[in-house]
């Protein structure tokens, strides 16, 4: 080996040791998939969307992520199952994204995360909430943090068994309850989940129905729940189809003890209220909590701080008062990304591909309290009916009060003695 | 299938009937002008919805809502001019897939407009009418008063069609497109006043229905497919057809939707659609040609 040789190879492994050590600088590139438009956007999906938005901002304004900077690409669905399914290919495959995020409406959610996993491509499903996305799929590349529907539909109806004797006056065994959904995945889900823990419960199930949410007319539905009168009303759906229920509902004279509604058209108070006005007053809603509602020392230190921060942009940014439950899904499900995943996939399984990615994904371990929705993280391994579902997750039971959101059950968290049945003199008490 | 003959199901036959009078109104326009001018608008359910958003924002700046109903007809009888002399002049002597893609065209802006002008919030003016009861049974006074107003529009359009000089020359073209230009008759003003009038109908048709209805830029295409299911049923371009048709399809919504699910309401009325395009392709109540 002449001079020149041994000064090559030596540059040589200068080069190979400088770049072993300098800091990786590839950009962790996201493709954010909402419905900005259509009728899903006013449902909830752009709140949620403007959380994740937060989410990844406040997390760039920190340098990235391990040296990571994270580049979003924000695409709209439309309120279009075949817009997101297209918007999904084209951010994989044109657009190269590592990964996709977002997704509100779960018509949109099972197909999308059967396609991605059959691609073997990873997705981050921070809204949608259909048991069907991974119940019995036992998919590989598809984490979802979030409640999942049949956890809804167990909820209200726990709520109700346990409020049954002391506010209905009422045995379990004799309340009476309908069930009524839109008919896509979404509804679908929340329904069997209700029909499935009331009966388990024992309450009698007086009426349950699917409809179109695009219907034109709902009298039909309407005048069978006046016929069935039941106690309770359990209502999943999304706008506009909550607002014509409610309406002609109104108008037909149909009367109950309580309205429960399940997410989506019910978790947007301040647009129920500009249009019912009083009219929804006492209504509840089973969603995962709005983070702000929450009492911070219940949650992991630091957590309030950052739920304030969420809130105070969320308002800057939407010009909205009211910060819905889709906002802290929206937020909190990409914050447990960026800040508990990514980083373990990035240091500990050497990158940011879908293997990666899973591989960290599974080892996540986050305990109750420790995220700003109050319920921990850690997913169902491959192999198990609800793989890759948040064990983890739970939702609460909501009431509005005058305006502002309360919350009525679990007793854990509960900030208020729950208003039940609908007092005298309002729009729909019996 | 499970049928309660009392007075619920009563009560759905007649909601049955005062939806189809909000249909009929609907499917009133469409048919005039494709009766007249043989173009069939795609975007007549956004232009409904643009009426709607005409009058939300009249009503909400002060304007009384009578007044505001009428400056939303106003606008919309204009839209329809202008969509006329803008839009299909310059393609009515193309193949029909072109003047049906040209009016999707417009469908599609004026979604992406209304989004863009008026965001994707759902608005409503919070007018509560109340409604009328008796006998156990309740219905809406804005659907009593939608179907009132159809069955007076219906009579109108009737009475301007066979008792003014300018009806009789929209029923002449109407009868033979190419003949009546030959005989003096302006065409080109003939479709000019027919699309104001199907204009006018849809403005009609969006005053009635900000007191039904949320208002949003997708709505029209909540009422677009059953409108066309409904005029091809009654024979396109057959006023008093589509007006039937309604009822039809009304009936089949409601007494589907009482005895079964509400969207088997739904499906039993496209099914029965199906059968009868099978049987009668020209429509229920056309001529054959």
């Amino acid at each position: 080996m002449n001079f020149s040789h041994a000064k090559l190879c030596a540059g040589a492994v200068a080069c190979a040791v400088t770049l072993a050590v300098a800091p990786v600088s590839a950009d962790v590139k996201i493709g954010v998939i909402y419905d900005y438009t259509g009728p899903f956007a006013a449902g909830g999906s752009k709140a949620a969307g403007i959380g994740n938005k937060i989410a990844i901002d406040m997390i760039n304004e920190k340098g990235g992520v391990e040296g990571h900077k994270i580049v979003p690409i924000y695409a709209d669905a439309q309120s279009k199952t075949d817009v997101a399914i297209n918007e999904a290919e084209r951010l994989l495959n044109d657009a190269k994204v590592d990964l996709i995020m977002g997704v509100y409406s779960s018509a949109h959610c099972v197909p999308m995360a059967a396609k991605v996993d059959a691609a073997k491509k990873f997705m981050w499903a921070n809204v949608c909430v259909a048991s069907a996305v991974l119940k019995d799929k036992n998919l590989q590349y598809v984490f979802r943090p979030q409640v999942h529907s049949d956890q809804f539909g167990e909820a209200s109806c726990t709520f109700i068994a346990e409020n049954a004797k002391s506010k209905l006056k009422k045995e379990v065994k004799d309340v009476k309850v309908a069930i009524i959904h839109e008919d896509g995945p979404y509804g679908v889900g929340v329904a069997m989940g209700n029909e499935a823990k009331c009966k388990e419960l024992g309450m009698q199930i007086a009426h349950k129905e699917g409809y179109a949410a695009t219907a034109t007319d709902l009298t039909a539905l309407v005048t069978k729940l006046r016929r069935a009168q039941p106690d309770i009303i359990l209502h999943t759906g999304y706008n506009p189809d909550i607002t014509l229920f409610l309406r002609q509902s109104k108008e037909a004279g149909l009367r109950f003890d309580a309205l429960i509604g399940h997410g989506a058209g019910y978790g947007q108070i301040d647009k129920l209220i500009e249009t019912f006005k009083d009219d929804v007053n006492l209504f509840y809603n089973v969603d995962p909590v709005a983070a702000q509602l929450l009492d911070a020392k219940t949650l992991k230190p630091g957590l309030g701080d950052l739920t304030a921060e969420m809130v105070k942009r969320y308002k800057a940014e939407s010009g909205a008062q009211e910060v819905p439950p889709h906002t802290s899904m929206g937020f909190n499900q990409a914050w447990v990304f960026l800040t508990d995943v990514l980083p373990r996939a990035i240091k500990k399984h050497g990158g940011f591909d879908p293997e990666a990615l899973r591989k960290a994904a599974l080892e996540t371990d986050i305990p109750e309290g420790g995220t700003i929705q109050g319920y921990g993280v850690k997913f169902f391994p491959a192999g198990s009916k609800m793989a890759g579902q948040n064990e983890r997750s739970s939702p609460v039971v909501m009431q509005y009060v005058k305006g502002e959101t309360k919350i009525a059950w679990p007793a854990s968290l509960k900030t208020i003695d729950a208003v039940l049945p609908l007092p005298k003199g309002h729009a729909y008490a019996r | 299938m499970d049928c309660h003959l009392d007075i619920f199901f009563l009560e759905a036959v007649l909601n049955g009937i005062l939806l189809a009078g909000l249909l009929a109104l609907l499917a009133l326009g469409l048919n005039l002008i494709f009766g007249v001018i043989d173009v069939v608008w795609i975007c007549y359910a956004e232009l409904v919805m643009v009426g709607m958003y005409g009058i939300h924002h009249a009503y909400k700046a002060g304007v009384p809502f009578p007044v505001a109903a009428l400056i939303g007809i106003v606008l919309i009888a204009l839209a329809g001019a202008a969509l006329h002399h803008l839009v299909i002049r310059p393609v009515l002597d193309s193949a029909p897939i072109n003047q049906l893609l040209v009016t999707g065209g417009v469908l599609f802006l004026l979604q992406a407009a209304a989004t863009m002008a008026f965001g994707i919030d759902f608005k409503n003016l919070g007018i509560r009418l109340g409604s009328l009861g008796f006998a156990g049974m309740s219905f809406s006074w804005s659907r009593v008063i939608t179907f009132v107003v159809a069955l007076a529009s219906m009579l109108a359009l009737w009475l301007f069609l066979s008792r003014t000089y300018i009806g009789t020359a929209i029923r002449a073209i109407a009868q033979d497109r190419q003949i009546m230009p030959l005989m003096g008759v302006d065409s080109r003003r003939v479709y000019l006043i027919t699309s104001a009038i199907g204009g006018g109908l849809a403005g009609l048709a969006a005053a009635l229905m900000v007191l039904q209805y949320d208002i949003y830029p997708q709505i029209g295409l909540q009422f677009g497919p059953l409108i066309f299911m409904i005029c091809v049923l009654g024979g396109l371009g057959n006023m008093l057809g589509g007006f039937i048709a309604a009822f039809i399809i009304g009936q089949f919504i409601a007494i589907g939707g009482s005895c079964m699910a509400t969207e088997w309401g739904y499906a039993t009325a496209f099914l029965f659609f199906m059968v009868a395009i099978f049987i009668r392709p020209q429509g229920l109540f056309a001529a054959k040609s």
